[in-house]
């Protein structure tokens, strides 16, 4: 067995991901009030209807109570003390190619080991890259506008396809539909717009890297992805997080809408800073995410979880059509003073649909980590199915693992199942490792990557490397 | 840009006042004024009352959005149950046959000698009715650490007589002891009642809680098992009252050391059916099972909370429960495992299975864990169904009716809590009740 000093040495972990580009940012002064919201709006040039909207969320967010109902406990958040807008300077006059991008913002992305450069040649994959607020460069465009495919910044969408926008923007997550929903829908700064045509499968998975990088920047990222009948997209979002001391607020609001016959495959792969092992700094991470499934098509959530200091997130699929699937995959692990409150809704309205919930937890350190779950079954959804797992480790004494599922169901045709353990590194796999001559931080990593794989085979190649990487570092040494 | 008008200062105007949600709110009042007058009383029980009181007054009154209460609304209550006492009358219908050779009867509440068989030797029966000359020890329901619902601090609030059992150390009795809680009454009205059983060191007894009834009555009983170290308990909660009553039922069991208990919960929905059971593991080495079968028919509602709080290392819990729902019943079920930091060794299960009968049953259930140590297992399980139509298939083919074979298939799904009720009277008494249970959830 290792020292302890040596697994306390693992734990810890520094944040390898953690350094600050220093870039001069165009940011507005901490508050909000309307007329940081008419600045945002005008800063884009937006057009009035969709200033309209977002005012009209701002005055339903006012009107909302902080909602304390998830099992997190942080100090309360000063709205007033956040800023919310933030570009980064040198993007006053958008560069039409990478090449008229700021060097120093390259060479961020470089030490993130994502060169947009090499990533062009890579796998095929196309790189919507969120530099704080404003799209910096996006990559294969045109190859993926010659299948019909639109992606790009929600900003551009706005004023190139205001058609594909006005009907879509806020139909999965109203403006109203939650404190941070609401929040974001007022100030939402950019994101992913998404479009696929009829049976039209995309030629290539979808990225989006985001980066927080101005000290005390909100930041409010809103991803709208239309799958039109018949078609096929696979979405990717990973994120990293320089290291820094204040808590950072992220409010971020993902809406997908698979029309019927549509799939929809959204993976995150999430490394925020966690803040330090006494719980200083952290990002405050506040999602909602939430996809409507219409007639046969199908909609899968995969996540890996594993920064920021408050995660509260629950990727939900409204399964509106008949036939329509819902996938829910996560791995969330905490450590330090992590706290994650995550899951998913399973809202089946339609007859004979189908939702899996796998979700599997690791907490570490003095962390915190819950499963929130929803399986609605309304009264029309004849046969629907649902099976939900979830499995929690821990990892030491001073951690929790909590469930919390909600199971309603009101159609008896309805088939619901649901388990969850809880346990900590079985004994005897333990031994079993070590007898062959494992050492102990391997042979946990190896336990804590099979206790995942059900989830990991659900990503794509890319994200399985590197969530396998990032369960690594932070996890191994947590036995004792 | 001004920057004069912050967010903050805008939503402490936007925000509109919180609005008390005016059921909750003149329930409130009306416990409270009950509480009040019960509480002016002078006699042993004051200091109780008075502690209660102070509890009730101080303890947010549950609404719709208490999320303990999320799925039972009390509007049923809103006929005034909580205004009007229920009569303390002889009663108007023969009591049944008793499951045990002891017997003890309440009826709405107040302590009936005259009906009621002494349990034997070794076994002290003490009415909390305010007649006892020393201080009597507080009940777990009055403790910081008791029961901590609104409806069991207006019981202590407003206790006016109860029962309590204390079965001496190293006593092991043979038969089972009946508490028969009777509720009746002609207009909406209520009751209180109130049992605690103590078992001591090394003693063996097995307590029979039936609630039987009619009318329009609500019964607010507190129920406390104390068991001794190394001491064996069987419980059983038989709530077999009628469709129209009202039962909200608090129930606190804290097993000893190294000691066993189990308890059996058969119920049948009612009007308004909510029961909060806490078990406390306090104690190394002890043993608790909880079973329960609900059976919703009608109308009904049926609200089980259960939390088990493993506070200590060693202690083993498990839970069974399977719910019917029948026409329009709606079963609530809320299984809770909360596992304290230090509580290492720690197995604890859970498992409900549900089963719909109807299409227009409801299944609400939320089985929660909340673990705080690494050296424990736990598990919980839930399901929602309904009956196998392959089975149903199978039964028809061999020239059974649909309702006959359901009724199997109904008794199939619950007979192995049916089959492990340790005592025959009880279990002669479950199986006809199951059954005209059974046959009133299949009434459409």
């Amino acid at each position: 067995m290792t020292s302890q000093a040596e697994l306390d040495k693992l734990i810890r972990g520094d944040y390898a991901a953690g350094f600050i580009s220093a870039i001069e940012s165009d940011t507005l002064p901490p508050g909000l009030n309307e007329d940081v919201i008419r600045f945002i709006s005008g800063k884009k040039g937006e057009p009035e209807w969709l200033l309209a909207w977002r005012l009209e969320a701002y005055k339903k967010w006012l009107a909302m109570p902080l909602p304390t109902w998830a099992h997190l406990d942080h100090p309360p958040l000063d709205f007033d003390e956040v800023s919310y807008y933030s570009a980064p300077k040198s993007m006053a006059d958008r560069p039409q190619s990478l090449d008229e991008v700021d060097p120093e913002l390259l060479r961020t992305y470089e030490k993130l080991g994502i060169p947009l450069h090499e990533q062009e040649m890579l796998a095929g994959v196309a790189v919507d890259a969120v530099f704080d607020s404003v799209s910096v460069g996006t990559t294969f465009k045109a190859k993926l506008l010659e299948a019909g495919v639109i992606f790009c910044s929600i900003s551009e969408a706005v004023h190139e396809y205001p058609e594909l926008i006005k009907p879509y923007l806020g139909s999965v997550v109203p403006q109203g539909d939650n404190f941070y929903a609401a929040l974001n829908s007022a100030v939402f700064s950019d994101g992913s717009f998404v479009y696929i045509p009829k049976g039209v499968r995309c030629p290539m998975e979808l990225s989006t890297y985001f980066r927080i990088n101005e000290a005390k920047t909100g930041q409010f990222e809103r991803t709208l992805i239309v799958a039109d009948e018949g078609s096929y997209v696979s979405y990717l979002e990973g994120c990293t997080a320089p290291m820094r001391d204040e808590n950072q607020l992220h409010a971020a609001v993902v809406e997908l809408v698979a029309l019927p016959g549509a799939q929809i495959k959204y993976s995150t792969v999430q490394n925020w800073y966690p803040g330090d092992e006494n719980g200083k700094g952290g990002i405050y991470n506040f999602v909602t995410k939430r996809g409507v499934a219409h007639e046969n098509s199908k909609i899968s959530w995969t996540q890996v979880e594993t920064g920021s200091a408050i995660t509260w997130k629950y990727p939900s699929v409204i399964l509106r059509g008949d036939n329509a699937v819902g996938e829910f995959y996560s791995v969330a692990l905490t450590r330090h003073m992590q706290q994650a409150d995550t899951g998913t809704k399973m809202i089946h309205l339609g007859k004979n649909t189908t939702s899996t919930i796998i979700s599997k937890g690791i907490s570490a350190g003095r962390s915190s980590n819950t499963y929130r779950g929803l399986v609605r079954i309304s009264p029309r959804a004849e046969n629907a199915r649902n099976f939900t797992q979830c499995d929690s480790l821990l990892l030491g004494d001073t951690c929790g693992a909590h469930t919390f599922p909600y199971i309603e169901s009101r159609n008896p045709s309805a088939m619901i199942e649901h388990e969850a353990t809880t346990s900590k590194v079985s004994d005897d796999q333990l031994f079993l490792c070590r007898n062959r001559g494992i050492d102990p931080e391997k042979a946990v990593s190896m336990i804590v990557n099979g206790f995942c794989k059900e989830v990991f085979k659900e990503l794509p190649m890319e994200f399985a490397v590197e969530a396998g990487k990032l369960l690594e570092v932070s996890l191994e040494g947590a036995v004792g | 840009m001004t920057d004069a008008v912050t967010s903050t200062a805008q939503r402490a105007a936007a925000r509109p006042a919180p609005v008390a949600e005016p059921l909750a709110h003149k329930l409130a009042a009306q416990a409270l004024s009950l509480a009040e007058q019960a509480a002016a009383q002078s006699d042993a029980l004051s200091a109780w009352r008075q502690a209660a009181l102070a509890q009730l007054a101080a303890l947010p009154f549950p609404s719709k959005k208490t999320e303990q209460w999320k799925y039972t609304s009390l509007m049923a209550l809103d006929a005034g149950h909580l205004t009007a006492q229920a009569p303390d009358q002889a009663p108007s219908q023969t009591l049944p046959e008793p499951l045990a050779p002891w017997r003890l009867v309440l009826i709405n509440g107040r302590y009936h000698a005259e009906l009621s068989q002494l349990p034997p030797q070794g076994v002290t029966l003490t009415r909390l009715d305010g007649s006892a000359e020393a201080p009597l020890e507080a009940p777990l329901s009055v403790a910081e650490d008791g029961l901590r619902t609104p409806f069991a601090w207006l019981n202590s609030a407003a206790l006016q007589d109860g029962l309590l059992l204390t079965v001496a150390d190293g006593v092991a009795l043979d038969a089972p002891i009946e508490v028969l809680l009777l509720g009746s009454a002609e207009a909406a009205s209520h009751c209180h009642t109130r049992l605690r059983l103590q078992l001591g060191a090394g003693s063996r007894a097995t307590l029979i809680e039936r609630y039987i009834g009619q009318g329009p009555v609500l019964t607010n009983a507190v129920t406390e098992l104390v068991t001794g170290d190394n001491s064996d308990l069987v419980h059983y909660r038989l709530q077999a009252e009628a469709a129209d009553t009202l039962h909200i039922g608090s129930l606190i069991l804290v097993p000893g050391r190294d000691s066993r208990a189990t308890s059996f919960q058969l119920m049948q929905g009612n009007a308004l059916r909510r029961n909060d059971v806490r078990v406390l593991m306090a104690h190394s080495g002890a043993s608790a099972s909880l079973n329960g079968i609900f059976v919703g028919r009608g109308n009904t509602h049926t609200d089980n909370q259960i939390c088990i709080e493993h506070r200590v290392p060693h202690a083993v819990s498990d839970q069974l429960f399977k719910g019917m729902a029948g026409d329009k019943a709606r079963l609530v079920f809320n299984g809770r495992i909360h596992i304290f930091a230090g509580a290492k060794g720690t197995n604890a299960e859970l498992s409900n299975k549900n089963l719909l009968l109807s299409p227009g049953a409801e299944v609400d259930t939320k089985p929660e864990l909340e673990i705080y140590n690494d050296d424990v297992k736990c598990s919980h399980g839930t399901t929602c169904g309904q009956l196998d139509a392959q089975a149903l298939f199978y039964l028809r083919s061999r020239g059974i009716a649909e309702p006959e074979a359901k009724r199997m298939l109904a008794f199939g799904f619950v007979n192995e809590l049916l089959a492990a009720l340790p005592d025959a009277a009880v279990a002669e008494w479950a199986r006809p009740w199951l059954e005209s249970a059974l046959t009133e959830a299949a009434q459409a």
